[in-house]
């Protein structure tokens, strides 16, 4: 009967020997593989976010997958299988495990007054009250219909949206969508990657 | 010609007797190992006295003639069960150790302890030469050696060999012939697994620069050095000086691609 390497080796630790397939004593491997402190990491094939280069990217996170453990990534690291960059990384994407995991992010909104000298907490449905107050104010108070011409535009030139690298193309998708239809010309969100 | 080689040779045995003198739970097996690593020396020494013609069918007896002195040290400090089968070698028809190479050949398992030791040395040597290489068969697929067909012993991450200091190159390392041979990175050389979700590796502290590299999908795994942690290590040498991770692994449910010549 053939025996497989795995059976093989648990037959022989179970019979007291210990031993290789080869005969070796692996009894002293064994007892040091008893106490070893043993750690799943999993990597993650991604796409830098930063620029629209779209470098190629291995994200390495800690964790076996138990209900009660929270993954937490440990590094980031170029994709050397990658065509575009080949596993290099400029300085910005080399850095991007502190994108992850940074504990000056900020987790809520935050509000300068004019003529203020510091950034305030404000909550998120004040914030968007607000947002859209300021909105509405704006695009009121300045929305061209014809231009100097008399022909129909339609739209807000005293509005502008500027799109962060990180954003997300449903993100992105829900801007030009939202923009568009206030009728906002000045628009970027670097929907490239 | 083949100074590469020696040189090659040479730093796995000093590897080996490096590790063995720190006498970790792994020192009497990485002591047999340099042991075996001084013969295989000797045979690469002794083939590359004059040209080999690259095919196995024409070298054979060349090569088999090599293996008395792996016997011999078997027979002087290899376990018992090993032993055994190298006298029975010894004492058998000249002809068995021409067989068992020429079976092994044909057939490769990594329970053929004898052939699989000579024909590292004999391999690695002719994948130096100019002429043409022994091949079994194409390598249609790029998990087996694309020199010779052979299952990988180990897998390498290798700074220096992509562009920059970022992202490591991964390489598979013939148990065969000993060549090592770009492969991507998040794949599973057994399988040719890509999913992520069932794809991980575990570490320990212990041993930092050593990984286990897991596959849920196959349940089967390679240990990966990695030269980004640890530059002095030597591949082949550190993979044996892993072998608590073998066993770890082997206790939860995985099963090598290929053993090495430990047994593990």
């Amino acid at each position: 009967m053939e025996i497989s390497r795995r059976a093989f080796l648990q037959t022989s630790i179970a019979g007291g020997a210990a031993l290789s397939v080869f005969g070796f004593d692996v009894a002293p491997v064994l007892a040091q593989a008893r106490t070893l402190k043993i750690s799943r990491t999993s990597e993650t094939r991604s796409t830098c976010p930063y620029c629209s280069v779209s470098c190629g990217v291995i994200i390495h996170t800690l964790g076996d997958r138990a209900k009660n453990a929270v993954p937490q990534v440990v590094h980031v690291e170029g994709d050397p299988d990658h065509p575009i960059n080949r596993g290099t990384l400029c300085p910005k994407g080399a850095s991007l495990q502190q994108d992850i995991l940074n504990d000056r992010r900020l987790v809520k909104p935050q509000v300068r007054r004019p003529g203020s000298d510091h950034w305030e907490d404000i909550d998120w449905d004040t914030a968007v009250d607000e947002i859209a107050r300021s909105v509405k104010k704006t695009r009121d108070a300045t929305f061209v219909t014809r231009d100097s011409r008399g022909r129909t535009v339609n739209r807000c030139e005293s509005i502008a949206w500027a799109g962060g690298c990180t954003d997300t193309n449903e993100l992105n998708y829900l801007v030009v969508k939202t923009m568009r239809s206030l009728g906002v010309v000045s628009l970027e969100n670097q929907a490239r990657v | 010609m083949f100074h590469g080689k020696t040189t090659a040779w040479r730093r796995r045995i000093e590897r080996a007797d490096q590790l063995a003198s720190e006498n970790g739970p792994a020192a009497s097996l990485l002591r047999f190992y340099a042991r075996l690593l001084r013969e295989q020396q000797k045979v690469c020494d002794g083939l590359a006295a004059s040209p080999l013609s690259g095919s196995i069918e024409a070298d054979v007896d060349r090569v088999s003639d090599c293996m008395h002195g792996i016997l011999r040290a078997i027979l002087e400090c290899g376990p018992e069960q090993l032993a055994a089968d190298a006298r029975k070698i010894l004492n058998g028809p000249g002809s068995v150790s021409r067989d068992l190479v020429l079976t092994y050949w044909g057939n490769r398992s990594d329970r053929m302890f004898f052939p699989k030791a000579l024909l590292q040395a004999y391999c690695e040597l002719v994948s130096q030469q100019d002429s043409a290489t022994p091949r079994t068969q194409a390598a249609a697929d790029e998990n087996t050696c694309p020199n010779c067909g052979g299952q990988p012993q180990l897998s390498i991450l290798d700074p220096s060999a992509s562009a920059s200091a970022e992202g490591s190159a991964r390489q598979l390392q013939c148990a065969t012939c000993l060549v090592t041979w770009p492969f991507r990175r998040v794949v599973c050389p057994s399988c040719g697994n890509e999913d992520e979700r069932t794809l991980g590796y575990y570490e320990s502290p212990t041993l930092p620069h050593v990984r286990v590299d897991t596959c849920d999908r196959c349940r089967r795994y390679l240990k990966t050095i990695d030269l980004g942690r640890l530059g002095l290590a030597v591949p082949l040498v550190d993979e044996v000086a892993g072998a608590p991770l073998d066993v770890w692994a082997g206790q939860h449910g995985y099963e090598k691609i290929e053993l090495n010549l430990i047994g593990l």
